[in-house]
């Protein structure tokens, strides 16, 4: 018979899910893993070495059948022929919005989920992100500070694996570097000539990843083929299937069962605890209930969010644990795309060989040690250099033999610095339940409301500025700035709806992501955000879950929990 | 497609000998697996979307593009079936329509030039014309406008993926490493430098 008890329920098997059942199982923890998706066989869908002809639209994807049922998931640029079957199907998933709020929701329904298509940069957050929110009287305070986190982004990123290089910066504190990638030559020509006008005030290093630069605890280095986002059989780079869920498994006490829709979480009014969750099969639609002692939403920001909305009860009419109202306020994604493009002279003789899953990055330095006038936080960079190939012939005049041999010695080197921008949490960006829309199991869908401020916009604008300023500094020639308009949503960093805080009348979570209101159930994905830093949030989110987990399990040794 | 067909889709002469036995029903499967994988490895490919002089346009449209030189070129590589193919299954109708319109169009500039179609004329008128609308999509480029949905522009994009995401590309003109192994920030340039996929 199908065991229906277990000790914990994680519920999602991506990046947090895979931590929390990591944790969990090694702490002895009978765990159910619940995922949406289907399982991944890495030997077989992973196909990151298949030549680009043996692809019968050559990695382009069937343009017809991705405008089908891909139409938002395919504005990813992970969304390729290879990897389409990462993403979700958006007819079975939909979720809705007023036409002139438009949001990206990408998504991944598989174990693994959307680990398996990150682009793996892997940043600290610091105070100066732990304590804006109370400094400038935004939202809510975190109930925790960097010195909170800092054990345990050790931890985590002593398991993932990050490769970086220490720069002794307070507002993006080093970790616990594996060796760096080297910056390729234009790239170090720029840091030398930043370095010699802004001094350590604006910083070009080498981005921080979650990919192996020397063999680690049983995966292989890097072997620098290139579309990550397809997966990686060498398991070279960190997500919860090359890395989490295999330690998990190996505890055997981990049941991990793919194919399992969460509808909502089950309340037990009387013992005023989370008893479970309802479960619909992916394939079959039938439901079934599993119980356990403490739930671990990990479900992604917003998917935790609709969970939590859908799990409605007698004491919870608007949503579980929303006795605060907060419950889907305060969305957030970080706003991306102001930047330059520009040559770097100088190095026509030289070419990088293997392709860097990587790029340099800018750490913040608006409103570090000084106050901008325009707008509040900040914005960091990512970006690089690198010389085009054949691609610019066709924007190119000319045909023929000529032009074909001209096209083998590649084109001058560009480089590019592309702005990553804070968003501030705002009330009126939030996600309810659209009770006239249901997915294809029936359960009530979002209905997402979220737009720019004119924070994030002033920002927008200041990043074209300053990437043109530091490219002129770094010696680079033919600058174009540039400022793109992306919907909220697309840059896939999406947090808030369920954030943790000091005070239980503003805040949905404490500061170990337990429930305020139910106090057996933990919610350590993007949800849980107070604010968004400008660094990328997985490592956040990492750090967050395992730091929970060991609180969790504390807490039910000492029968609290 | 008959025996033999299937036979040339198969390719070399070693795997013959362990076709004996087979049913022509399962030969034509077999086939049809290698010909939806490889479309361009058909010698006596037939097009699905465009008509058989249409097809003949672009590929010796797309010869003059990428030529064989040290190298194959544009026709070696499959280019002809792969805008066909891109044509029938991945164009919307509109832009189809569009490419259409301009391999008829540039027929009748042939014609009203030189008196002939295009696949008529020889090398050096052929280069001329397809010259002259070279050098409009240039004036259309630097004047900023939107070139994409211009025949010779598209009909350029097809032959430069088409060919350089080919086997024949990628191996051959690009010798792309598919693992190559480490990286190196600031290596000397040279000619095997992995390719762009």
């Amino acid at each position: 018979m199908q065991r229906r008890d277990f000790d914990a329920i994680v519920i999602g098997s991506g990046m947090t899910g895979g931590w929390a059942a990591k944790e969990l199982t090694e702490k002895g923890l009978d765990t159910l893993v619940l995922e949406a998706g289907p399982p991944i066989d890495p030997n077989v869908d992973f196909v990151e070495h298949e030549p680009v002809w043996n692809f019968r639209y050559r990695g382009l994807g069937d343009r017809r059948a991705l405008d089908a049922t891909q139409r938002v998931q395919r504005t990813c640029y992970a969304c390729d022929e290879a990897a389409s079957k990462f993403f979700v199907n958006d007819v079975e998933n939909p979720y809705t919005h007023d036409e002139d709020k438009p949001f990206s929701w990408i998504r991944g329904r598989q174990v693994g989920g959307r680990s398996i298509m990150w682009a793996r940069q892997s940043y600290r957050w610091s105070d100066l992100d732990f304590e804006a929110n109370a400094r400038e009287g935004i939202g809510v305070d975190w109930p925790i500070r960097y010195s909170d986190l800092q054990p345990w982004y050790d931890y985590v990123e002593e398991f993932v694996g990050v490769s970086g290089r220490a720069e002794g910066l307070p507002q993006l504190p080093d970790g616990k570097f594996l060796p760096a990638m080297p910056l390729s030559c234009p790239e170090a020509f720029l840091r030398d000539g930043m370095a010699q006008h802004f001094g350590r005030e604006r910083v070009l290093t080498i981005g921080r990843t979650a990919v192996l630069t020397v063999d680690h605890k049983g995966r292989a280095a890097c072997h620098y083929c290139g579309p990550c986002h397809r997966g990686c059989i060498t398991r070279s780079y960190f997500s919860s299937v090359n890395a989490t869920l295999p330690a998990a498994a190996a505890t055997g006490h981990m049941t991990l069962r793919p194919n399992s829709v969460v509808a909502s979480i089950v309340y037990d009014e009387k013992r005023d605890r989370a008893s479970g969750v309802h479960v619909i099969d992916r394939e079959t639609q039938e439901e079934a209930e599993f119980t356990g002692r403490i739930v671990f939403l990990c479900a992604s920001a917003l998917e935790s969010a609709r969970i939590l909305l859908n799990s409605q009860t007698a004491r919870f009419s608007s949503g579980l644990g929303n006795s605060s109202g907060e419950l889907g306020k305060n969305l957030m994604d970080h706003t991306m795309g102001g930047g330059a493009r520009a040559s770097v002279h100088g190095f026509d003789d030289k070419d990088v060989y293997g392709r860097r899953p990587n790029g340099i990055y800018i750490p913040r330095f608006r409103n570090v040690t000084s106050s901008h006038p325009d707008f509040l936080r900040g914005y960091g960079f990512q970006g690089g250099a690198g010389r085009p190939g054949w691609t610019r012939g066709t924007s190119l005049p000319g045909f023929g033999a000529d032009f074909k041999h001209a096209l083998r010695t590649p084109g001058p080197w560009r480089a590019t610095f592309y702005g990553f921008g804070e968003c501030l949490p705002r009330s009126d960006n939030y996600v309810e339940i659209d009770h006239e829309k249901t997915d294809k199991w029936g359960i009530p869908a979002l209905r997402i409301n979220c737009t720019w401020g004119d924070n994030e916009r002033a920002m927008l604008q200041d990043m074209a500025v300053t990437a043109a300023e530091m490219l002129e500094a770094g010696g680079a020639k033919e600058i174009d700035t540039f400022v793109e308009d992306n919907p909220p949503g697309l840059t896939i960093h999406e947090m808030g709806t369920a954030r943790m805080g000091r005070d239980p009348t503003t805040s949905v979570l404490n500061a170990h992501n337990q429930m305020h209101d139910v106090k057996n159930v933990f919610v350590t994905d993007g949800a849980a955000m107070a604010s968004s830093s400008c660094q990328n949030p997985s490592l956040t989110y990492m750090a967050l879950t395992a730091r929970a987990c060991d609180y969790a399990v504390k807490r039910m040794k000492a029968l609290e929990l | 497609m008959d025996r033999r067909d299937v036979m040339r889709a198969l390719g070399a002469g070693l795997v013959l000998p362990m076709l004996r036995g087979f049913s022509p029903e399962q030969l034509n499967a077999a086939a049809a697996k290698i010909r939806d994988r490889l479309p361009s490895r058909l010698p006596g490919y037939k097009p699905i979307l465009l008509g058989e002089l249409q097809y003949q346009t672009v590929t010796v449209i797309a010869e003059h593009i990428l030529p064989a030189t040290d190298t194959p070129g544009a026709t070696d590589a499959g280019v002809g079936p792969f805008i066909d193919m891109m044509l029938a299954e991945w164009y919307k109708t509109e832009d189809r329509d569009k490419f259409l319109e301009g391999l008829a169009n540039l027929d009748d500039r042939s014609s009203n030039m030189f008196g002939a179609t295009f696949l008529k004329l020889g090398e050096a008128k052929q280069v001329a014309l397809l010259h002259g609308l070279d050098a409009e999509v240039t004036a259309l480029q630097d004047a900023d406008l939107e070139t994409d949905s211009y025949f010779f522009h598209r009909m350029k994009w097809l032959t430069l993926f088409g060919y350089y995401t080919s086997e024949i590309g990628q191996t051959q003109e690009l010798q792309a490493a598919i693992i190559p192994g480490h990286y190196d920030p600031c290596a000397p340039l040279k000619r095997d430098t992995p390719g762009e996929w």
